[in-house]
C-alpha cells in the first residue's frame, strides 16, 4: 500500500513540476526586482543596475517590493487554483465493467485521508483493508469479490462531495461508505440523491440520521446518544455552570447546537459559549475569556487535534476546572498530546472502547475482540473507534450483500441495509429500521477517565 | 486587565513564531526575488523531524540540532534539485515551482510519518510563570528567547561576515555580484539553507505547545507570508515587526472580536497592506527616518 502511495507521490510532483514548465514556457518576463530575472528575450537589454533593489541589512525599502506586491493577488489566486487541485487520489481503476456477471461488488468509500480529520480516516481506511482482505480470503461474499475503492476529500466539503460523483459516475459503485466528518458527510447528499445510492456515513454529527434520508446510514454514536450521557455525569459530578468549547466545523457544530439545547433541560447552565476553527493552535484567547467567567467546569467538543492544546492551554493558564468531553478524545494521541494536563479527562463515547466493558462470551465481546485481534495482528496497534466504526459499516454493508442475489441495484442494497437487524458490531448492535438509521442505544455507551495515560472506564 | 495582558502575551508568543517563518520568506525573495511557498513546510519539517530523532532516542538538544540541520539540508537539496535547474531565475517559475515542492514536501511527510499529530515535551518543565494575573508558560519564553537569538545571528552573518556582505550583494544586483566573483547560484542555495533552518526552529520551538502533523505547513506559511508582506520584504526588523503586530491583531480580535475570525483578519491585513501599503512597515520606518 505504501508503494502505492509513493508512486502517487511523485505522481503529484511530476505533475506540480510539469505544470511550472508548462506555466512559464510562454510566460512574458516579469520584471521583479527591477529587471534583474527576465526571459533571454528581454536580457540583451542591460540590466537597470541603479535601480533600488531588496536589501536585507541596509533598512531602506526597496521599490522592487512593490512590483511584486502588484501582482501577488493574482499569483495569490494562481497558488489558490493550484492548490486545490491536488491531493486528490486516484483509485484503482476497474478492470471489469459492472455488467460483468462475474465482477466483483463495487463499494465506494469517500474517507479523510488527508487535512484535520487525517489520522481518522487513516484508522477507517486500515479497518476496511483489514475487513476486503480477510473477507476476499474467504471466497469473497455471494461468490464475488468484494472491492472497496477509496477517495481522499481532505477533510474538504466540497472534495468529498466531488469524491462521491466520481465513485457514482464514474465507478457506479453499489454504495458509498464515509464520509470521515460530519461536514463532509453531509455535503455528498445531493449526489446520493440523485443516483439513489446510500450512504453508510462514519461521523458522529447527529444532523447526518436526524436530518433524515432514507438514503443515508450511520455507525458512530450520535451526538443526541453521547451528549446526554456526559451531561448526566456533569451533573452527577455536582458541575453546575459550564463552559463550552466547540469547533466551527461540523461535528463541533453539531454537538454544540444538542449541548445548548439538552444542558437546560439537566440544569446546567452554560455560563461561557466557545468557539474555535479547526486547525487553530493556541486557544489561549478563548480560555482566558473562560477564566473570567464563573464556570465550573470546562465541555470540550471537538473530534480534531484540538483538544490536546486546549487542555494544555487550561492548565497553563492555572484552569483548574474539570474538563469533559466526548468521542472525539477516545484517542491514543490526545492523551500523549495533552500530558500530564489530560490526567482526569471524563468523556464519553462507545462501550466498546475497551472491550471487556461487554460480558464476556457476548456475540458483542466475541465481535469486538476479534476484530481488535485481527488489527492489533496486522498493524501493530489496536483499532481505535474510528476503525471501529469503519469495520461496522463493511459488517452491515457485506451482511445486506449476503441477503441480495446476484449484482443488486444500489436501490436493492440500500432496501438490504435497511433491514439490518442484531448485526453486533464494535457501536453496539446494530437493528436498522424504516426511521432509525444508526440504531444505536444508551446501553451501547460508556464513561471513560484518563489516567496516567491511559483511559479507563468509569462510572 | 489581566485579560488584555494575557492576550497580548498570546500575541507575541505566536506573533515570535510568525516572525521566525516570515523571515525565512524575506530571506529568499532577498536572493531571488521569489516567495517561496515551501516555507511552512520548512516549519513542519522542524517539529515533525524533531519528534522523529526524540523518538530515536536523542536527548533533547542533539535532537533539536539534528532536526534544524536535516531540514536545511533538506532546503538545500530542494533548491538545488528544483530551483537551480532554471536558469533563467524567473522568479514567477521559482514561485510555481516552491508550490509543487511544498505539495510533495507535505505528502512525503504524511507517508514517512503518518497523519497523527506529535508532540515534544517543553524544553525545560515546570509550572508557567505568572504575573499581574497572567500565565506565562515556559516553552513562550524559550520562543522568545530562540527568536531573539535568531534574529540577532541573522544580523550578525549579514553584517559582518563575508559570507553575508555576499548575500547581500547578490540581493542588491545579481550581474554586479557576479561581475565581482561572487557565486550568485551558491548564494540562492545559501538563501534556501537559511529559511529552512529559520522555518525549522519555528517549528520545533512551537510543537510543545502546539503538537505537529504533517499538515501544519500550509496555515503557518500564510501566517508567516502576510507578516513578510506587512514587514515589506526585504528588511529583517520590520519583517520581525510584522509577524508581532499580526500576532497581536489576532490575538486581540479573537478576544474582543470573535475567535472564528481570527484567521480573516491576517488576510483582511495582507489585502489592505498590499492595497494600500505594498511597502508595509518598511515604508513606514524609512519615512519616520525621513
Amino acid at each position: 500500500m505504501r508503494g502505492r502511495h509513493l508512486r502517487l507521490s511523485f505522481g503529484v510532483l511530476k505533475a506540480a513540476l510539469a505544470a511550472a514548465l508548462a506555466a512559464t514556457k510562454d510566460a512574458q518576463p516579469i520584471s521583479v526586482g527591477g529587471g534583474r530575472f527576465s526571459t533571454s528575450a528581454a536580457r540583451s537589454a542591460p540590466p537597470p543596475v541603479s535601480a533600488p533593489h531588496p536589501s536585507f541589512s541596509s533598512f531602506r525599502f526597496s521599490r522592487s517590493g512593490v512590483s511584486l506586491c502588484k501582482r501577488l493577488p493574482v499569483l495569490l489566486l494562481v497558488c489558490a487554483l493550484a492548490m486545490s487541485g491536488f491531493g486528490c487520489k486516484t483509485p484503482g481503476s476497474s478492470e471489469e465493467p459492472p455488467s460483468d456477471n462475474k465482477g466483483p461488488f463495487k463499494i465506494g468509500a469517500v474517507l479523510s485521508l488527508t487535512g484535520t480529520y487525517a489520522p481518522l480516516g487513516e484508522s477507517a481506511k486500515k479497518a476496511i483493508d483489514l475487513e476486503v482482505g480477510r473477507i476476499n480470503a474467504q471466497g469473497g461474499v455471494n461468490g464475488r469479490e468484494i472491492q472497496v475503492l477509496i477517495e481522499d476529500d481532505g477533510t474538504d466539503e466540497a472534495k468529498s462531495l466531488a469524491a462521491a460523483s466520481r465513485l457514482i459516475d464514474r465507478e457506479e459503485v453499489l454504495a458509498i461508505i464515509g464520509a470521515s466528518g460530519t461536514g463532509q458527510s453531509m455535503s455528498m447528499r445531493s449526489e446520493l440523491n440523485r443516483a439513489g445510492v446510500a450512504q453508510i456515513s462514519l461521523a458522529g454529527g447527529t444532523v447526518i440520521t436526524d436530518d433524515f434520508d432514507s438514503l443515508v446510514f450511520q455507525t458512530p454514536w450520535s451526538n443526541t446518544l453521547v451528549v446526554p450521557y456526559i451531561l448526566d455525569a456533569m451533573v452527577a459530578r455536582n458541575v453546575s455552570k459550564v463552559a463550552l468549547l466547540s469547533d466551527s466545523g461540523g461535528y463541533g457544530k453539531d454537538g454544540r447546537a444538542v449541548i445548548l439545547q439538552e444542558a437546560p433541560k439537566l440544569g446546567l447552565e452554560i455560563v461561557s459559549d466557545q468557539t474555535f476553527n479547526p486547525g487553530d493552535t493556541d486557544m489561549s484567547t478563548q480560555l482566558t475569556k473562560v477564566r473570567s467567567s464563573d464556570a465550573d467546569a470546562i465541555l470540550l467538543w471537538n473530534a480534531g487535534k484540538e483538544a490536546a492544546i486546549i487542555v494544555r492551554n487550561a492548565t497553563d493558564l492555572g484552569l483548574n476546572l474539570p474538563m469533559f468531553g466526548g468521542s472525539g478524545q477516545a484517542r491514543l494521541e490526545f492523551i500523549e498530546g495533552a500530558g500530564e494536563a489530560g490526567n482526569g479527562f471524563v468523556f464519553a463515547t462507545g462501550r466498546s472502547l475497551v472491550p471487556d466493558n461487554w460480558e464476556k462470551g457476548s456475540a458483542q465481546h466475541e465481535a469486538v475482540s476479534k476484530f481488535a485481534e485481527e488489527y492489533k495482528a496486522k498493524y501493530g496497534e489496536p483499532p481505535d473507534i474510528f476503525a471501529g466504526h469503519a469495520f461496522d459499516a463493511m459488517a452491515i454493508v457485506v451482511a445486506a450483500l449476503e441477503r441480495t442475489e446476484g449484482m443488486p441495484t444500489p436501490a436493492e442494497l440500500r432496501d438490504a441495509i435497511e433491514q439490518t437487524s442484531g448485526i453486533p458490531g464494535f457501536g453496539g448492535t446494530f437493528t436498522f429500521s424504516a426511521n432509525d438509521h444508526n440504531g444505536l442505544g444508551k446501553k451501547d455507551v460508556a464513561l471513560y477517565v484518563v489516567r496516567d495515560g491511559k483511559w479507563e472506564t468509569a462510572e | 486587565m489581566s485579560e488584555l495582558l494575557q492576550f497580548l502575551i498570546a500575541g507575541v508568543k505566536n506573533g515570535a513564531i510568525y516572525a521566525l517563518v516570515a523571515l525565512g520568506f524575506t530571506v529568499v525573495f532577498a536572493s531571488t526575488g521569489a516567495i517561496n511557498f515551501a516555507q511552512g513546510e520548512f516549519f513542519m519539517l522542524g517539529g515533525v523531524l524533531g519528534v522523529f530523532f526524540l523518538r530515536l532516542g536523542l536527548p533533547l538538544p542533539a535532537a533539536v540540532l539534528a532536526a534544524v540541520l536535516a531540514t536545511a539540508i533538506i532546503g538545500g537539496a530542494f533548491e538545488a534539485l528544483a530551483i537551480r535547474p532554471l536558469s533563467a531565475g524567473d522568479p514567477l517559475k521559482i514561485i510555481i515551482v516552491t508550490i509543487g515542492g511544498s505539495v510533495a514536501l507535505r505528502q512525503f511527510a504524511l507517508h514517512i510519518f503518518g497523519p497523527n499529530e506529535m508532540i515534544i515535551a517543553p524544553f525545560s518543565s515546570g509550572p508557567p510563570i505568572r504575573f499581574a494575573g497572567a500565565a506565562v508558560e515556559r516553552q513562550t519564553l524559550w520562543i522568545w528567547g530562540l527568536t531573539l537569538v535568531t534574529v540577532a545571528c541573522l544580523a550578525i552573518v549579514y553584517q559582518k561576515t563575508m559570507l553575508g556582505k555576499a548575500m547581500q550583494a547578490t540581493s542588491l544586483s545579481h550581474d554586479g555580484a557576479r561581475l565581482m566573483g561572487i557565486d550568485t547560484k551558491k548564494m540562492v542555495t545559501v538563501a534556501f539553507v537559511l529559511s529552512a533552518a529559520l522555518g525549522a526552529v519555528a517549528g520545533l520551538a512551537v510543537t510543545p505547545l502546539t503538537q505537529t502533523a504533517f499538515d501544519v505547513g500550509a496555515g503557518i506559511g500564510v501566517k508567516g507570508f502576510t507578516a513578510a508582506i506587512l514587514g515589506g520584504l526585504g528588511n529583517p526588523l520590520a519583517t520581525v515587526c510584522g509577524g508581532i503586530v499580526l500576532g497581536l491583531l489576532e490575538s486581540l480580535a479573537a478576544g474582543y472580536f470573535d475567535p472564528l475570525y481570527k484567521d480573516a483578519v491576517a488576510l483582511v491585513v495582507l489585502l489592505g497592506v498590499l492595497f494600500v501599503r505594498p511597502s508595509g512597515l518598511a515604508g513606514l520606518m524609512r519615512r519616520g527616518r525621513g
